[in-house]
Formats: C-alpha cells, sequence, structure tokens
C-alpha cells in the first residue's frame, strides 16, 4: 500500500488530537491598541435613541482623540423572540445560533447609519483583515457581535440557547486582535450578587476574578458563561469591563482605559 | 400574543415572548427552552468523511480504490450521502508555521479550511462526471435537490469557527478541526450516522502504528468509551465532547477506507470496522 506522504514539520507526527503538545509558542498581537467594545442590545439599542445616541456621542469624541474603537453589536428583544419560537419547535441548537445571526446584524447596521457622518463603516465578521484600512483613515467600524458559527454551534447541557452569543463574539475579537481588555457596555453599572432588575436586594461587584465569579455559582450573570470560563485560558483579553453606557462619562472613561464599572479578570 | 411591543415600564422595549425580560444567562430561563429531543431535518442520509492523512495524503493508490467504491455506492439511486474530507498533513504543516510565528489560535483556525478545500476539489474533480458537486458552506436546503438528482454534495469540513476559536482548553491548538465540523453538521441535520474513512480497521485503545499490542474497539456505547477513552485518538477530541451534549446523532462508524467493501457495508448499516452508539440520542 502507498504511503502517506508526509511533509516534516514539528506537527506532521502529530495526531493533533492528544493533549500532550509541547511547542515553543510566543504569541504575536494581532492589534493591540483596538477597543473592541460592544452596545448591549436588550440593554441599550432596544432602549432606542434616548439610551443610544449619548453613547455614541462619546464613541466619537474617543475617536476624534485618537482611540481607535470597533464597536459590536448585540441582539435584544428580537433575538429572545426568535429563540423563544425556534425552542417551541424544538430546533437544534445550531439552527438557533443561525436564526440568532440576524438581529446584530440589523443593529450593527443601524449604528453604521447613525455614525456614517462621523465614519462609521459596516463590517463582515470575517473582515478583520480590512481594519487596519478602516482605522487608518479614522473610521469606526461596526460589526455584528454574533460568532459565526451558525449551525456549526455547540449545544450545551440542558439548554438549546447557543452558549456563544455576542458577548463571546466580543471577547474572542478582542483576543484575536491582541486586545488586553473587552469593553460592554449595558444597563448597569456591572456585576451583580443577583439580577438587579429583580433583586433590590442585589450589591454591586467591583472587581472579581473570573474564578471567583464561577466558584459563586451565581443564579444570573450579566456576561455569557462561555466567556468567563475562557478567559483564563486567553493570551491576550485578561479583563472584561462592564460599564453602564446610561450613566454619561462612563463609556468615554472606559475608552481611556479608566476603571469604571465592573472588571473581571483573568 | 395580543399586544406585540409593550413598552416595559424599565425603558426598555419587549417583544411578548417567553424570553421576554429575561437574561439568557439564567440557568432557570436556559432550561426552559430545552426538552428531550431536537428536530432531525434529514434523518435518511449519511455523511461520510473522508481522512487527509490517512487516504488523500496516501496519493492515488488510497484515492482511486475508495472513489470507485463511493461510484459503486451511488448506483443504488435511494442511498442519500454527504461527503466531507480532512486536510491531513498540509493542515499540519500550516499550523506548525503558524505556531512558530506566534499566530492568534483564531488566526490558525481562519488559515487551515483552505488545505481541506484542496483535497474536496480533488474528491469533486474525480466524482462529478458520476454527479458530485461542492455544497456551499451552510446551502443545506439545496440538499433535497441534490439526492433527487442523485448529486452527491461535498461538504466544508471545517466549521466556520474562524478568528473566533476560543481559547483552547490546554496548548495552544485550534481545538474545532474537521472531524467536529463533520458530526455538527450531521448532528445539527439530524442526520442518521457518520461514517469516518481512515486507514486502520477502526478505533483502538492505543496508536496502532505504534503498538502492536493495541486493541481494536468492535461495537460500543459513548458511555463507555469515554470511560477508557484513548489517548492518542484517530478523531478529535472536541468531536466527543460535543456529542455528550448532542440529542440527535446516535451513530458513529469508523471503517478502513484501504480495504474494499468497509464503506459500503457501513453504508448499509451494518457493524463494521469501530461502531460507536449515544444509547440515548434519538438516532
Amino acid at each position: 500500500m502507498a504511503e502517506r506522504r508526509t511533509i516534516e514539520s514539528t506537527l506532521s507526527g502529530s495526531s493533533m488530537t492528544g493533549s500532550k503538545e509541547t511547542l515553543d509558542y510566543r504569541p504575536t498581537a494581532v492589534m493591540p491598541d483596538v477597543k473592541v467594545v460592544k452596545i448591549g442590545g436588550q440593554s441599550i439599542l432596544d432602549r432606542g435613541r434616548k439610551a443610544l445616541f449619548p453613547i455614541l456621542d462619546e464613541i466619537v469624541e474617543a475617536r476624534k482623540l485618537g482611540i481607535q474603537v470597533v464597536l459590536l453589536c448585540g441582539g435584544g428583544t428580537r433575538a429572545r423572540h426568535i429563540y423563544s419560537l425556534a425552542s417551541e419547535l424544538e430546533m437544534p441548537t445550531g439552527v438557533v445560533a443561525t436564526l440568532g445571526k440576524y438581529i446584530p446584524m440589523q443593529n450593527a447596521r443601524m449604528v453604521q447609519m447613525l455614525l456614517a457622518k462621523h465614519g462609521g463603516i459596516y463590517m463582515l465578521p470575517d473582515d478583520f483583515e480590512k481594519l487596519p484600512l478602516y482605522l487608518q483613515m479614522g473610521c469606526i467600524p461596526v460589526m455584528s457581535g454574533m460568532p459565526p458559527f451558525g449551525y456549526w454551534e455547540k449545544r450545551e447541557e440542558g439548554s438549546r440557547i447557543p452558549p456563544h452569543r455576542t458577548d463571546a463574539g466580543v471577547f474572542l475579537s478582542a483576543e484575536f486582535l491582541g486586545a488586553a481588555r473587552a469593553i460592554f457596555i449595558k444597563d448597569e453599572d456591572g456585576l451583580y450578587t443577583d439580577d438587579p432588575k429583580k433583586n433590590p436586594s442585589a450589591t454591586h461587584i467591583a472587581r472579581i476574578t473570573a474564578k471567583e465569579l464561577t466558584a459563586r455559582n451565581l443564579p444570573d450573570v450579566v456576561l455569557e458563561r462561555v466567556v468567563v470560563e475562557y478567559l483564563p485560558r486567553a493570551q491576550w483579553c485578561k479583563e472584561l469591563q462592564v460599564v453602564n453606557g446610561l450613566k454619561p462619562g462612563q463609556v468615554l472613561a472606559a475608552l481611556k482605559g479608566e476603571d469604571v464599572g465592573t472588571i473581571i479578570r483573568a | 400574543m395580543s399586544n406585540p411591543t409593550p413598552r416595559g415600564d424599565d425603558g426598555r422595549t419587549h417583544i411578548n415572548s417567553r424570553l421576554m425580560r429575561e437574561s439568557l444567562q439564567n440557568k432557570d430561563v436556559l432550561s426552559g427552552t430545552d426538552s428531550e429531543r431536537d428536530l432531525q431535518i434529514f434523518p435518511d442520509v449519511s455523511l461520510v468523511s473522508i481522512g487527509g492523512q490517512s487516504i488523500f495524503d496516501r496519493g492515488k493508490d488510497a484515492i482511486l480504490p475508495l472513489v470507485a467504491e463511493i461510484v459503486k455506492i451511488k448506483q443504488d439511486k435511494t442511498v442519500k450521502m454527504v461527503i466531507g474530507v480532512g486536510g491531513g498533513t498540509r493542515v499540519r504543516h500550516t499550523i506548525s508555521i503558524a505556531v512558530d510565528l506566534g499566530l492568534p489560535v483564531g488566526g490558525m483556525a481562519q488559515l487551515v479550511g483552505a488545505m481541506e478545500e484542496l483535497n474536496a476539489i480533488l474528491l469533486n474533480t474525480l466524482l462529478a462526471p458520476h454527479g458530485s458537486m461542492p455544497m456551499q458552506r451552510d446551502h443545506f436546503w439545496d440538499l433535497p435537490l441534490y439526492f433527487d438528482a442523485g448529486i452527491t454534495p461535498i461538504a466544508i469540513s471545517v466549521p466556520p469557527y474562524h478568528f473566533w476559536e476560543p481559547p483552547p482548553d490546554h496548548g495552544h491548538l485550534p481545538a474545532h478541526g474537521s472531524d467536529f465540523g463533520l458530526f455538527t453538521l450531521a448532528d445539527v441535520l439530524g442526520m442518521k450516522q457518520v461514517i469516518f474513512v481512515k486507514d486502520e480497521d477502526g478505533l483502538y485503545d492505543k496508536d496502532p502504528k505504534k503498538h502492536k499490542d493495541a486493541k481494536l474497539f468492535g461495537k460500543i456505547t459513548l458511555t463507555e468509551l469515554m470511560k477508557q477513552f484513548p489517548e492518542d485518538n484517530i478523531l478529535d477530541q472536541e468531536l466527543f465532547h460535543a456529542w455528550k451534549n448532542a440529542k440527535n446523532l446516535k451513530r458513529i462508524v469508523i471503517v478502513n477506507g484501504l480495504k474494499e467493501g468497509q464503506l459500503t457495508r457501513a453504508m448499509r448499516g451494518e457493524d463494521v470496522g469501530t461502531v460507536i452508539i449515544k444509547e440515548d440520542a434519538r438516532g
């Protein structure tokens, strides 16, 4: 029988499935100066003009200061609506994740229209290779926060909602770009011991590690659980910052690198 | 839904639905979306995955007999299959260079698909005269048309994790490769089985190329296999992680593509090579 024709390399003998890999890996950051920022769907975009406009003003101001910003949009209530219908119909998680792509895309297009006069440019998920151009031109790239997994999304035990949604997309984008921090603009001051919209006695957490957060096993968290799970394994993005976009000045402060809101560390 | 867009008293606009106002991180909310089963879209289709290192890297002597066997299988017009291919040694070379350069794991994941695609083009070139076509990434809704016309679709095997490949659990390599990609494709579409065509008679407890005393698994349940999971596995680990939570796919078969007839028998539903069964899957 014909032999395998193998190209010699450090991995040529590897099955690539085992856990014994020992490689010399010195990671290179792709675009470490970029601020990767999420605008929440339900928390911000669904509130409309009143919530969104002041946030965009602060982002434009940051851009004028020379801060490089990439915006990723969440889904919100329309995503929940389609998830609800799809769940009733017992759709596989991959189908639910595919349905979930459309709403953040709509939201990104809305934000682009609002930012167009300030250099807002709509970007497709696989367009990271064009980021250097956009940012050097002074643009504010806007894209969907949903990772492109779609039909290939994994099922999580006990749920058919895709575990990787727009928070995960924001974290994974920051990690790919080599940004040290991913910023999430929401309608709360950050992390609480429970959902503060439902439980008035929930208290604010300013700083916490991913490990501590996981150990608390909270019934509800402000960010998708996979993000907290991935954080300790990250090469670059070792901090998640959650800020309240409804409070003036918080977004600009976060973009300037100030520690406002909640910071979750690896 | 009497009032489709109530303005909530919290300043946010909600659409009436079971998940309205809910945090999708809440464990109770999440479990409310679940049920015993997933919808099965194409339950009579088999997915055939042809190994990169094991078959394609061996060249003509391994590829042509397998193509001839697939052509023969296709003569039975009731047989429905989708084919995917692995990338083999060129994937390993790509990643080894990328690791040396320190590229992020998402960058590596973005690069490797091109190497699998080369094998897909080779295969399609050989199968096209007998009816085959490369299928675009997620054009699943064309599948009834393909089957009706007797065309075998060749699917893209690497999943679109691309720049968003999650940081791996251990090591530095992307975890979501072509085995995982094809498994997920079969599971999300509710297919009958996945047949992995490799260059061994199935799955062994140790790498049979390195250990003469390696023991072949015959028919085994996923639960049993996980208790004695081989460290050096012929399939991606991520496939097994994902299969544990999956509801649809019941059967994975690993056969030797260098031995004529094994794929044909597996396609007929016979127990050949290693057959792994997930008991609680819908199947």
